[in-house]
């Protein structure tokens, strides 16, 4: 029998701090038309150069945790299906076309998650449904896009000229449509300005990360999870990096005093999660998660944020080559949006936090990720001997979320986990 | 009929009949003239018609038919006398396929293309050439023989005639609604995927002058008997079940076009060669616009438009969309095709394809509810 009901979760104070920026972050980009700024709508990794332009822009899988943790999730996607979405729809595409159907037909959302109608959408299709996201919106608002195909690579050699192809397109494309919109000249020096930030905020953010090699693990990885915007979408922000310097002073007193992420006495089980974070649903996962005594700790997606901050060179001469060489040819941070990366990535990430089972969580209506989730377990436990399970649900739709199910499965991981500790 | 009623044994009969290896292509856009041209035999992968059994411990039910069929196919040992795959980025589902294949088929031969998105400018261009030349060199490698231009030019030609037959084929459909069951054309399609090019243009050759010579006494004949025109879009990569089209006749609707993959969009451009280095005239037909395709990424073609074009084009009264369940590109597209088709006044109905139908009866009273709607409007 699983034991149960023993734990406590063990809250960071940091964490409290988040909320205020992400706030003002949102409200900025709500009013930012008011003040007569120009704003973008971005998919993919590519929102750093209207930042750098000096836009306002919002970034797609960000806007959805924002709405989830707004509880406006499902409001908005009742305002897509009334405006004729089908529920198999990527939830991250309903959240967006809801917002556009509860402007233009006045379907009712909450105030806060309506941002202003863009002067751009710009695609950067590391996941093709983050094109067709835009494409949408195009045909419904006739809002201009541009465009970066932005192929994950498969294997080590195709590294070179994937890179040189989306260099060459953001030079040709991405950049000039910039200037276009805004009326002048690409603002390198901004772009350099942000990647100094960031290799900052990264480089604590990756001190942080050292904590979770500790048993027990003073944070856990849905603290991270929150605290994920200052290396995402509010990169290159000066208020990102006292953030992460509070988190650390807080994780280096947690682990001299030796206070764990779950109360009494830490975790035990070590949790890998795979697949996008849950963003409506963290509470619920947390919850079950700490009621048997179970933490996550890392995971391929909350990694991809530049975790070589060692590679970016604001000073570097061409430094959009250096920005794209982290996806590519250094970093290789596109890596593992393919199963074959993805493999080598959860391998490394399971032995380097000592992970004692797999969670791979397969969004519903989100096709990236969940052909090769299977195999990925099977393949890391022929290696490393460690089991997993699939969790499916949804990042937003609560309609797709059966906590029975969930339950099931994790009782089912932390039982093998349990007879294989018996065994050995 | 016989070519598709079971596509492993008609692949695995031309194998052993040509000797040739068989390369299977992923849909929906590969250039399988360069396949043909290194004297492989190109064949495009299909859905089975079985449940998914082993499958299921590979790949999660919302995935599309066509990837949890070809994943279970996989994995069950089903696709072993197929000596090489070629995949690329149709759709997030197919991009993670190699993964799979490499584990489980361990196939002589596996290519990874990076087709990209046809966005504009001349960077895509540029990249799908190089990825061109590249799977070129992959091929001869495979192969142990070079292709020349002359090889391509000659493949690409085969190629076309096929295309132009095909189209013939479809032109006389359009002219003659109610001769060919919808079954039947699909049939002549999907076999032109499974087969050599050049045996089946033979064969449809035939198919076509009995066709045109016994036409008057063929329409006569009328085994479709309906009242109603229709014409059907959507089923990106597979194909819907057979008897889906037989209950749209059933019930007294005549399909008198498509635009679906194993349908219109598979022949509907030529590979033009006009002087031009082969591979630059594969890259531009790839490259073309029209018919739109959702999974390329075109954000101002209008999809929409195309399917007003063809009802109007043949005086249809409806059109039944076909939406392959779990296909995104489609998913994300269908709601701008309603609500045009809507403001267009053009009658539609919306049928989810599953790869195991539950219950044709639901089907069958949509189908029904609609049959009776357009003659209500008419």
């Amino acid at each position: 029998m699983v034991e149960k009901k023993r734990y406590k979760l063990n809250r960071l104070e940091t964490t409290r701090l988040i909320g205020p920026l992400v706030d003002r972050h949102w409200a900025e980009l709500r009013e930012a038309k008011e003040r007569g700024e120009k704003v973008a709508w971005c998919s993919g990794p590519l929102f750093i150069f209207p930042y750098a332009m000096g836009m306002k822009c919002h970034f797609m899988a960000g806007y959805a945790a924002y709405c989830a943790g707004r509880k406006a999730g499902d409001q908005v996607l009742e305002a897509a299906e009334a405006d004729g979405e089908l529920m198999d729809t990527c939830s991250y595409h309903r959240l967006h076309t809801g917002m556009a159907a509860a402007i233009l037909r006045g379907h009712p959302v909450k105030k806060e998650v309506i941002l202003p109608i863009p002067d751009l959408l710009i695609i950067g299709r590391l996941c093709t449904e983050m094109a067709h996201y835009a494409e949408a919106l195009h045909r419904r608002l006739g809002i201009p896009v541009v465009a970066v195909d932005f192929p994950p690579p498969r294997r080590k050699e195709d590294l070179p000229r994937l890179e040189r192809f989306v260099v060459r397109q953001i030079k040709e494309n991405l950049i000039p449509t910039l200037e276009k919109v805004c009326g002048k000249e690409f603002d390198e020096e901004g772009l350099r300005r942000i990647l100094r930030v960031l290799k900052e905020a990264a480089t604590i953010r990756n001190q942080c990360w050292e904590f979770f090699k500790l048993k027990p693990t003073p944070w856990t990885l849905w603290d991270y999870g929150v605290s994920i915007a200052p290396v995402f979408y509010m990169m290159g922000k000066p208020e990102t990096v006292p953030y992460y310097k509070a988190l650390l002073c807080e994780l280096k007193e947690r682990a001299e005093k030796k206070i764990p992420a779950i109360l009494p006495d830490g975790e035990k089980y070590r949790l890998y999660w795979d697949g996008w974070l849950p963003w409506a649903f963290l509470g619920m996962f947390i919850r079950k998660f700490v009621s048997y005594g179970a933490v996550p700790i890392c995971g391929r997606y909350p990694w991809e944020f530049f975790p070589h901050p060692e590679y970016i060179d604001p000073d570097a001469d061409d430094v959009v080559q250096n920005w794209v060489e982290l996806y590519y040819t250094k970093a290789q941070q596109a890596a593992v949006f393919m199963p074959e990366g993805a493999l080598e990535e959860v391998t490394k990430l399971v032995e380097e936090y000592s992970i004692d089972g797999l969670v791979m969580f397969a969004s519903r209506t989100c096709r990236a990720w969940n052909v090769g989730q299977q195999e990925i377990i099977n393949e890391v436990e022929r290696r490393l001997g460690v089991p997993g399970v699939v969790i499916e649900a949804d990042m937003v739709d609560s309609r797709m979320v059966s906590e029975a199910q969930i339950e099931t499965r994790l009782q089912a991981l932390f039982e093998t986990i349990d007879a294989r500790r018996r065994r050995e | 009929m016989r070519a598709v009623e079971n596509p492993y044994r008609t692949v695995y009969e031309w194998k052993e009949r040509t000797g040739k290896k068989v390369v299977g292509c992923y849909p929906m856009w590969l250039p399988e003239e360069l396949v043909h041209a290194a004297g492989l035999l190109p064949v495009v992968v299909w859905r089975s018609d079985e449940p998914v059994t082993v499958g299921h411990a590979y790949v999660q039910t919302f995935n599309c038919g066509l990837t949890r069929s070809f994943v279970d196919d996989a994995v069950r040992g089903k696709l072993n006398f197929i000596d090489g795959f070629v995949i690329y980025r149709t759709c997030l589902q197919a991009q993670e396929l190699p993964f799979i294949l490499e584990r489980h088929v361990r196939p002589a031969y596996l290519e990874y293309l990076y087709l990209p998105a046809i966005f504009p400018g001349n960077a895509t261009k540029d990249f799908l050439i190089e990825e061109l030349e590249r799977f070129k060199a992959s091929l001869e490698k495979f192969a142990g023989r070079e292709i020349s231009d002359d090889d391509l030019r000659r493949s690409i030609e085969i190629y076309n005639e096929n295309r132009r037959l095909l189209r013939r084929f479809y032109e006389f459909r359009r002219e003659n609604p109610g001769i060919l069951r919808a079954r039947e054309v699909m049939a002549v399609v999907w076999s032109s995927m499974l087969v050599p090019k050049e045996e089946h243009s033979s064969w449809l050759r035939e198919l076509l002058s009995e066709l045109e010579g016994r036409h008057e006494e063929l329409l006569k004949e009328r085994r479709v008997k309906g009242d109603l025109k229709v014409v059907l879009t959507g089923a990106l990569c597979q194909t819907p079940q057979f008897e889906i089209l037989d209950m749209i006749e059933d019930l007294g609707m005549v399909v008198v076009d498509d635009d679906l993959y194993v349908g219109y969009k598979y022949f509907a451009n030529d590979v033009e060669l006009d002087g031009r280095r082969p591979l630059e005239a594969l890259a531009d037909r790839y490259l073309r616009r029209k018919p739109t395709c959702p999974t390329k990424g075109d954000w101002e073609m209008n999809w929409t438009d195309e399917v007003v074009d063809m009802v109007k084009r043949n005086d249809a009264d409806g059109v039944i969309s076909l939406l392959i369940k779990f296909c995104p590109p489609h998913l994300c597209y269908y709601p701008d095709i309603k609500r045009g088709l809507v403001q267009a006044g053009i009658p539609e109905v919306m049928i989810e394809v599953e790869h195991e139908i539950v219950s044709l009866e639901g089907v069958r009273t949509r189908l029904q509810s609609f049959a009776e709607a357009l003659r209500r409007g008419a």
